[in-house]
């Protein structure tokens, strides 16, 4: 546990004052700070009032003596998450140091991460007036002056990403027409971009978070998008493998598995080569997913980029002989040999001619000995995804196809869309139906089906109602073949005698590391899973290449960080919790045109035209904001950004707190009858101020609405102040002020300028205030007196207020004007109430802090040790915040003082 | 412009990259004011200049020295033009 004198809350003016204060007393200082940087909102603001001191001069001192103190330890970027009391009467605290994801110590500021990020959000630090990027420096004055990108969690759609594919990072790519840096981004995890951009399932777009509103975004399509467009454009990968490091890996099987750990070692320098049992390579891209589906030239297209980094692949070359690897110089093998073997009905007849595996079957035709069914009756047993390619695929051979499953539509395993795609192509489902003989003729040719009806059970271990017979409901399928699509196995017999198998045939190896026991044998794929699917096996593909690489260069088999210790998923609820109203996009769903009775294999998806892409992908929301799409590690010339960094909890024990969390602005929306939010040319006075300033948003002072140099710009005092309606009926005392001050500013900024105040009545109590208020009026600003009860606005974004004119006899008039500034009020920042978590911190009527003996002890507040700095006790402008911040200061001194006497006296 | 229900600023900030683009495509002959920005894309000028301002930021487009007479300035492209 860290040990500190006192924990100061809060880095505003109060909180750094505080801080340096102490430290110059010696005290040890720990001050946290929830941004990342120091400087609260003063460091915003234009000017102050009313010396007209420019603000960024006198808080980039106090910022950089904060950070450079050797009593203090400023952390940024940081949380107190909980402060409770210790037995010896000082206080524990537990914090929490967000991640950056970026290495302080080597970020040099030069914002090129900026640059480069793809995901625009609202800048907090300039009143949403205006946008910055997930990767993002504060403010130009930030100190400390280093990057921040901002993570909410782990985007939906990556979470749900087996292969640990960036979808975000992809989808982001495209909205900023960076499409090669996209194809770029899939390919750093497979080489498999075409294949997945038609055949995955896309589980992505299961997570999706748009899909709670109209839809998910077509993830999968825009994969192929960037394909389609890479393969159409560039020769070859565009990638360049490292410098061959002279070990060697041997790859059993070439289907997404293989292939990709393939694709992984080549890059990393291994030298690789892929011992493939059939005539071709891709497994079952190649010889089980039907073309209509998957286009052979695609897999080849896919498979062209794992050969051009030179990894060889010998077709018709099965193994069996592991061992015989090792021997022939690899140093180490990889078993990727997939489920092969379709699993038998177990029934009798099941021997006849014209009985079929389903996998048998697909292969048959992909391999070119595709059987004429025209005319024939087809009864595909078994209701998964390959099911519905078997029957898909026996209907544009010509056959009247009938699908057989023991359970019911509800039940079934295949994905809705393959179904779907299946009935839309005329094949017909016979559900709740179990196959209990095939009945053949007197030749051995099948005759038909023999089927009991099923009933619905109670659930079963897989979730789903375990189907049980109906008795004496048998029944007859007449049919002239019958495939047995119900499930598929590894073939790993000649392994057994080396490897240990598992009862189902699966390779058994520790799951997370894919090494079997013989260390040099590592397994991925669906022969260590069981059937899965593309997306599934390339996720293996990659950790086996992974771990390989860690066990050969003698590293602990760890840090897989594309899968493992991924950062959580960010909560669904609290991505749509970022916006009060959301425009509909419609779902673009592709155009495919199924026929009743297809004819041929011709792939049926039509590519996506560049516009789809960017309104597919203009529709994402930046679920966890950073997109992960590697953009800003790309552009970071020191490589100072690290997105595996992670947060970490400490615990420190301080002798007293100072809670300094200032004051939160009154939300301009809650007047709805002054249109902010509603109308554009309607800003805050925050705003404002953020348009004044050096380091502004804008050009120059410019209405939001249009880019328009406002000529008549009116003040509507007391916004949220001095008001029931809205709950708070204290005057905030630093409106009229800084309205005050703004209105010269402006005047000098924009001469031709009118300035018009509507005001209940000015208070200017302070030294030089009044003198300050004069000044304006004498450089041409007017005061009307009197509530504005009304803004409404014209066709050219104008704004009508209509408001009662007390001076000229309280009638209601209208004045139009170009610009409306609303000079919002104070609110309490209810904060610090959540950080006592044993002693509740006493607030006063309205919410702040409470000073129980404010007139004689001010700072002090309920609890004996904590103390209060600035405007969290109540509004202050900032002489009295430096002030309040000087009592408290002291009050902490003596009670550290007292504190020390009291130990060092003997009892 | 008063009929027209302004989006949540989240979601047009958010469509910047997206119209990146579009609108060097417009700037392509010479620097527009916002408002002419918006009526080549047929978008509202308020969610143009966000998109404008955020772009400018980030050194993609910058304003012309004065404003118009009706105080509008224009804004033109820097550097590349509209990528490819
Ligand atoms: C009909 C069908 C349709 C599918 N459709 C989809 C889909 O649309 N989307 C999806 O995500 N998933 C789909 N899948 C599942 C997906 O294809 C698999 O999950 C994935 O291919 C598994 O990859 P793998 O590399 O583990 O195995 P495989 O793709 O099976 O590859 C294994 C390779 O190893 C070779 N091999 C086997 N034994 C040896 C040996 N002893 N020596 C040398 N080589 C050997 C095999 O010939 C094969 O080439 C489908 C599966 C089928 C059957
Ligand atoms: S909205 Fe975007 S980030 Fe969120 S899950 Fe969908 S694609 Fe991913
Ligand atoms: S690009 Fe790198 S060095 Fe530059 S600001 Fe960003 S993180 Fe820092």
């Amino acid at each position: 546990m860290d040990h500190y004198d006192v924990l100061v809350v809060g880095s505003g003016i109060g909180g750094m004052e505080s801080a340096i204060k102490l430290g110059d007393m010696g005290y040890k200082v720990l001050l946290v700070e929830k941004e990342g940087s120091v400087g609260g909102r003063v460091i915003l603001l234009s000017k102050v009032f009313p010396t007209l001191d420019c603000a960024s001069c006198i808080t980039t001192p106090k910022m950089a003596a904060t950070i450079h103190h050797p009593n203090i330890t400023a952390m940024t970027y940081s949380e107190v998450m909980g402060i409770r009391r210790g037995g010896d009467g000082r206080f524990r605290a537990s914090v929490r140091q967000k991640a950056r994801y970026v290495d302080e110590s080597a970020c040099t500021g030069c914002q090129l991460c900026e640059s480069a990020c793809t995901v625009a959000v609202p800048d907090q630090f300039n009143a949403d007036l205006i946008a910055r990027r997930a990767a993002y420096i504060p403010f130009p004055q930030a100190v400390p002056k280093k990057a921040v990108i901002e993570r909410a969690g782990t985007s939906p759609c990556i979470d749900n990403c087996p292969a640990g594919i960036k979808a975000h990072g992809y989808v982001s790519l495209i909205r900023s027409g960076k499409y090669e840096e996209a194809f770029q981004l899939v390919l750093d995890a497979t080489p498999l971009v075409g294949s997945l951009g038609r055949a995955c399932y896309a589980p992505c777009e299961s997570g999706c978070t748009r899909g709670e509103l109209e839809g998910p975004l077509p993830i999968r399509r825009l994969k192929r998008f960037v394909a389609d467009r890479h393969y159409r454009e560039m020769e070859g990968p565009g990638v360049t493998p490292a410098q061959p490091n002279g070990k060697r890996v041997a790859i059993v099987g070439s289907g997404p598995a293989g292939l990709t750990a393939a694709w992984q070692l080549a890059r990393n320098g291994y030298e690789v080569k892929i011992f493939e049992a059939a005539e071709e390579p891709g497994g079952f891209l190649r010889y089980a997913i039907p073309a209509y589906r998957l286009p052979q030239d695609v897999v080849e297209q896919d498979i062209a980029n794992v050969t051009a980094l030179g990894v060889q692949i010998a077709t018709n070359s099965p193994v069996s002989d592991l061992g015989a690897l090792r021997r022939d110089g690899f140093d180490a093998v990889l078993l990727a040999t997939g489920t092969p073997l379709s699993s038998g009905l177990g029934i009798p007849g099941e021997q006849l001619q014209g009985v079929v595996g389903g996998l048998d079957f697909l292969r048959g035709v992909r391999h070119g000995r595709a059987p004429d069914l025209h005319g024939r009756r087809v009864v595909v047993v078994g209701g998964g995804n390959v099911a519905m390619d078997a029957a898909r695929t026996a209907r544009r051979l010509g056959a009247e196809t009938l699908v057989a499953y023991r359970r019911g539509r509800e039940e079934m395993p295949a994905h809705q869309a393959e179904s779907d795609d299946a009935a839309a192509e005329g094949v017909e489902f016979r559900f709740l139906a179990a196959p209990i003989a095939v009945v053949g003729d007197s030749a051995g040719r099948v005759q038909g089906l023999r089927c009991q009806r099923m009933e619905l059970g109670q659930p079963d271990a897989s979730g789903r109602r375990r189907p049980t017979p109906v008795p004496g409901s048998e029944f007859m399928l007449p049919c002239d073949e019958v495939i047995a699509a119900i499930g598929m196995l590894p073939d790993t017999a000649s392994f057994e005698a080396a490897l240990p198998i598992a009862a189902d045939r699966s390779v058994k190896v520790d799951p997370h590391t894919l090494q079997s026991e013989i260390p040099y044998i590592f397994a991925a794929g669906d022969v260590v899973t069981g059937p899965t699917d593309i997306a599934r096996a390339v996720g293996q593909g990659r950790r086996a290449a992974h771990m390989i690489d860690r066990w050969l260069t003698n590293r602990p088999l760890t840090g897989f960080h594309a899968l493992d210790d991924r950062l959580a998923a960010v909560d669904t609820a609290e991505v749509l919790g970022r916006q009060r109203r959301y425009t509909r996009h419609d779902p673009l769903v592709a155009d495919v045109q199924h026929a009743a009775l297809p004819r041929d294999f011709a792939e049926i998806e039509p590519p996506m035209r560049e516009d789809e892409a960017l309104q597919g992908a203009g529709a994402c929301l930046d679920c966890g904001v950073c997109s992960e799409c590697g953009q800003c590690v790309a552009a970071c010339p020191p490589s100072a950004i690290d997105l595996s960094m992670r947060e970490r909890t400490f615990d420190a024990e301080v002798g007293a707190v100072v809670v300094s969390t200032g004051y939160k602005l009154f939300a301009a929306d809650l007047k709805p009858e002054y249109g902010f939010g509603k109308y554009p040319n309607v800003i805050t006075a925050m705003q404002m101020d953020r348009l004044i300033a050096p380091t502004r948003p804008f050009n120059t002072i410019l209405r939001p609405g249009d880019g328009k140099v406002p000529e008549r710009i009116a003040y509507v005092m007391c916004t949220g102040s001095r008001d029931k309606t809205v709950g708070n009926p204290l005057c905030s005392k630093i409106c009229c002020m800084y309205s005050t001050k703004q209105n010269q500013l402006i005047m000098g900024t924009l001469p031709l300028a009118d300035v018009t105040v509507h005001y209940m009545d000015v208070r200017a109590a302070g030294k030089r205030y009044e003198e300050f208020y004069q000044q304006a009026k004498d450089m041409g600003a007017s005061y009307i007196k009197g509530r504005v009860a009304k803004i409404t606005e014209t066709e050219n974004g104008n704004l009508i207020l209509r408001y009662e004119d007390i001076e000229n006899g309280g009638e209601i008039a209208e004045a139009e004007y170009d610009l409306v500034v609303l000079a919002v009020g104070v609110q309490p920042n209810r904060d610090p109430e959540r950080l006592f978590l044993d002693e509740p911190l006493g607030l006063d009527d309205y919410y702040y802090v409470a000073e129980p003996n404010e007139d004689l002890n001010p700072g002090k507040t309920s609890i004996p040790g904590v103390f209060v700095a600035g405007a969290a006790s109540g509004t202050k402008d900032i002489v009295d915040t430096i002030l309040h911040a000087g009592a408290a200061v002291a009050q902490v001194a003596a009670h550290l003082e007292q504190e020390n006497r009291t130990k060092k006296v003997p009892v | 412009m008063s009929n027209t229900p302004t989006r949540d600023i989240r979601e047009i900030i958010r469509e910047e990259p997206l119209m990146h683009r579009p609108i060097l495509r417009v700037l392509a002959d010479g620097p527009l004011t916002v408002p002419e920005i918006a009526e080549a894309l047929g978008r509202p000028a308020d969610e143009v200049l966000f998109w404008v301002m955020g772009m400018r930021r980030y050194g993609m487009l910058a304003e012309s020295k004065d404003p118009t007479d009706d105080g509008y300035f224009s804004y033109a492209a820097v550097g590349g033009g509209v990528p490819s």
